[in-house]
């Protein structure tokens, strides 16, 4: 049997990670659907959640290049993604306080070129020695860029931010999707743009990580030293991952920029960066739908969050229940007493707590993450399939 | 550092046609010399054998040669270019290539995949060539499975292709870092104890190999070596190190008849 018709059976056999995964995906949205439906979830909210979406599913797909394929630790996440949101935003706005009010597609050009260009200054010194100072060096830069955006504010405006940042799609055609969706055209235009953006990123980089560069790659996150020793110029491939994902990472601040079309400085958190890292690993180091996965989870617990309202309560109601029915079934003589955990926690601490938990999970339960890379890669098309298998004419 | 109450004879540097040439090398790590002086060269063709007792500098002078470590002074010359200082991987460009002492595995890569790491100048190695110039990263791609599929059948690997490089045994793995780095077209090869740990009968496997390469594809061979008996059998010249200097070069013969070899692995040598 030749080499490559072995290599397109196992391409074209789907895993039980693959099957396990796809199914829980489908009951989830299954059930999303039906609490629309059946007026439990406000269209409206799933909607302005999937407009958030695509922030979170950039940064991973970016982090994805450099920690997924290269091993790079890039701890500077919101570092990439200021600099592209504020590349875009001093640019774009109308008012406050530039009012140069150029085309968004200006600002996307910009957040590419500043994000690559910062990566490259700070790669290049730096991707040569030992990884750890690599990864205390993207940590400066992320402080960095935090206090240039708060105390420089003849360029961003400071701790007030930057207003008026154009809308990137708001046309006609979509006030009927809006209307039947109870929300606005900007979200619908939103979320498609968004979700634009991720499909094309998502393209470009599963070509990439199946070429022999993606292959590079892997080595040297493997072994570097097997690396060089077959020739690679190891350096280089680490930049050029370094500057892709950081490049991705600045379409994620463009994007996120003119969805929420006022920036300030309290976005770009540290705590983003380590966001962004749970989805990657969560959903799996070095696979891109796994980034995908990962940061829709993330997004699913930043936003679902939202719809609770008192969490200790909700938890005290569900704990409380059992006692509740065996109440009413004594007519209430016999119990007295409610279980109270004496918490006080708001969303962000439940946000925290359940990101917390998430990770300890993943640890114990599932270290590869949930959909690591299934299946070898090669340059598909040296595969031979679709009719004319090359490889197997000549065997 | 002690001088031994013999000499030292370096090596022969009057070979023709000479491949590689190693002039006055040294490396000091702090107060420790690991590589004090040493000269030798190979001739194209030519499988030599590096012993020595341990610390003699055999590792420390691979990594040197091979561009992992810088020299203190010397030179390296690699087919009349002079490589000192070089990176690995320039040097392997160049023609030059080594395995590793210990395993060094590649996570989440099937056989085929770590075989496909090796070829030199793939158009899919460039970004942009994957987005603009497909075709060629085809051509290129489809060449080197090719190459891929005869190597690993060569070396029978075949039926393991698809199997994640992690689970194949030790001395399987052995085999792929082999075939691997056949997969660079080197001119030279250094391997670096290349049977430590690997059965007897799999040892025997990997010596007809090595020969075979040698002979068929004029491959130059380096090899370190603890198992006496496989190098003897295998390399012609023998290079003894010892101190972190060559302390004789010869047929397998006038090696083992040598007694200043036998001192050295018994750490007799000189008082300090």
């Amino acid at each position: 049997m030749s080499l490559a018709s072995t290599g397109s059976e196992l391409a074209d056999r789907i895993t039980r990670e693959e099957l396990l995964i796809g199914g829980a995906t489908a009951l989830f949205l299954a059930a999303v659907a039906g609490a629309v439906a059946g007026g439990l979830l406000e269209s409206a909210f799933v909607v302005s959640s999937l407009a958030f979406a695509p922030v979170i599913l950039l940064l991973a797909l970016g982090l994805n290049v450099q920690w997924g394929y290269g091993g790079l630790v890039n701890f500077s996440v919101a570092g990439f993604f200021a600099v592209g949101a504020y590349s875009t935003a001093v640019l774009t706005n109308g008012s406050d306080p530039h009012g140069l009010a150029l085309h968004p597609a200006v600002g996307l050009v910009a957040a590419m070129a500043v994000s690559a260009a910062l990566a490259l200054a700070i790669g290049l010194p730096t991707l040569r020695l030992r990884a750890d100072y690599f990864a205390i060096a993207t940590l400066g830069f992320a402080e960095i860029v935090r206090l240039i955006v708060l105390n420089e504010g003849w360029l961003t405006n400071g701790g007030l931010g930057v207003f008026g940042i154009p809308v990137l799609f708001e046309a006609g055609v979509l006030s009927g999707p809006a209307e039947l969706l109870n929300t606005t055209p900007r979200n619908v235009g939103n979320v498609l743009i968004g979700f634009l953006a991720v499909a094309v990123v998502f393209l470009v980089l599963r070509r990439v990580q199946s070429s022999p560069w993606g292959r590079v790659l892997r080595t040297i996150r493997a072994d570097e030293d097997v690396g060089q020793a077959l020739g690679k110029n190891t350096y280089r491939f680490k930049l050029q991952a370094f500057v892709l994902g950081s490049v991705i990472m600045g379409v994620a601040g463009f994007y996120f920029a003119h969805y929420l079309r006022a920036i300030t400085p309290g976005a770009f958190e540290p705590i983003q960066t380590f966001y962004v890292w749970v989805a990657v690993i969560l959903g799996g180091s070095g696979s891109n739908r796994g980034a995908i996965l990962g940061g829709f989870a993330v997004v699913l617990i930043l936003r679902g969050t939202r719809l609770v309202n008192n969490p200790v309560g909700a938890i005290e109601t569900l704990l409380n229940a059992p006692i509740d029915v065996l109440d009413r079934l004594l007519f209430s003589v016999a119990v007295d007493f409610r279980l109270s955990l004496g918490l006080d926690l708001n969303q962000d601490a439940l946000r925290l707590l359940l990101i917390g938990l998430l990770v300890i999970a993943i640890v114990r339960l599932r270290p590869q993450g949930l959909l690591p890379p299934q299946r070898e890669h090669i340059w598909p098309a040296a595969l031979g399939g679709g009719g004319d298998a090359p490889e197997e004419d000549r065997e | 550092m002690s001088t031994a109450s013999y000499g030292y004879d370096g090596g022969d540097l009057e070979k023709p046609d000479q491949v590689l040439t190693v002039e006055n090398l040294r490396k000091e790590f702090g107060a420790l010399i690991a590589t004090e002086d040493v000269s030798l060269a190979a001739e194209r063709g030519s499988i030599t054998g590096l012993i020595g007792p341990n610390g003699a500098g055999k590792s420390t002078l691979f990594k040197l040669i091979s561009g992992f470590y810088e020299p203190d002074a010397g030179s390296v010359t690699l087919n009349g270019t002079d490589i000192t200082g070089w990176s690995p991987d320039r040097i392997a460009r160049r023609g030059m290539t080594r395995t590793f002492q210990t395993p060094r595995r590649i996570e989440g890569m099937t056989v085929r995949e770590n075989m496909l790491v090796g070829p030199q100048n793939q158009a899919g190695e460039s970004i942009l060539s994957t987005m603009f110039r497909p075709g060629r990263v085809t051509r290129d791609e489809r060449a080197n499975l090719e190459r891929a599929a005869d190597l690993l059948e060569l070396f029978e690997l075949d039926h393991l292709a698809d199997e994640p490089a992690t689970d194949l045994s030790g001395g399987q793995f052995k085999l792929l870092e082999l075939a691997r780095a056949m997969m660079v077209e080197p001119d030279v090869l250094l391997l670096d104890e290349p049977v430590a740990g690997v059965n007897p009968a799999l040892a025997e496997d990997l010596a007809t190999y090595i020969e075979r390469l040698n002979r068929e594809r004029e491959l130059t061979i380096f090899i370190i070596e603890h198992d006496i008996d496989f190098i003897m059998e295998l390399a012609d010249p023998i290079v003894v190190l010892d101190q972190g200097r060559v302390l004789t070069e010869g047929s397998p013969e006038t090696v083992r008849t040598d007694d200043r070899v036998m001192e050295a692995y018994l750490g007799g040598g000189g008082e300090s």
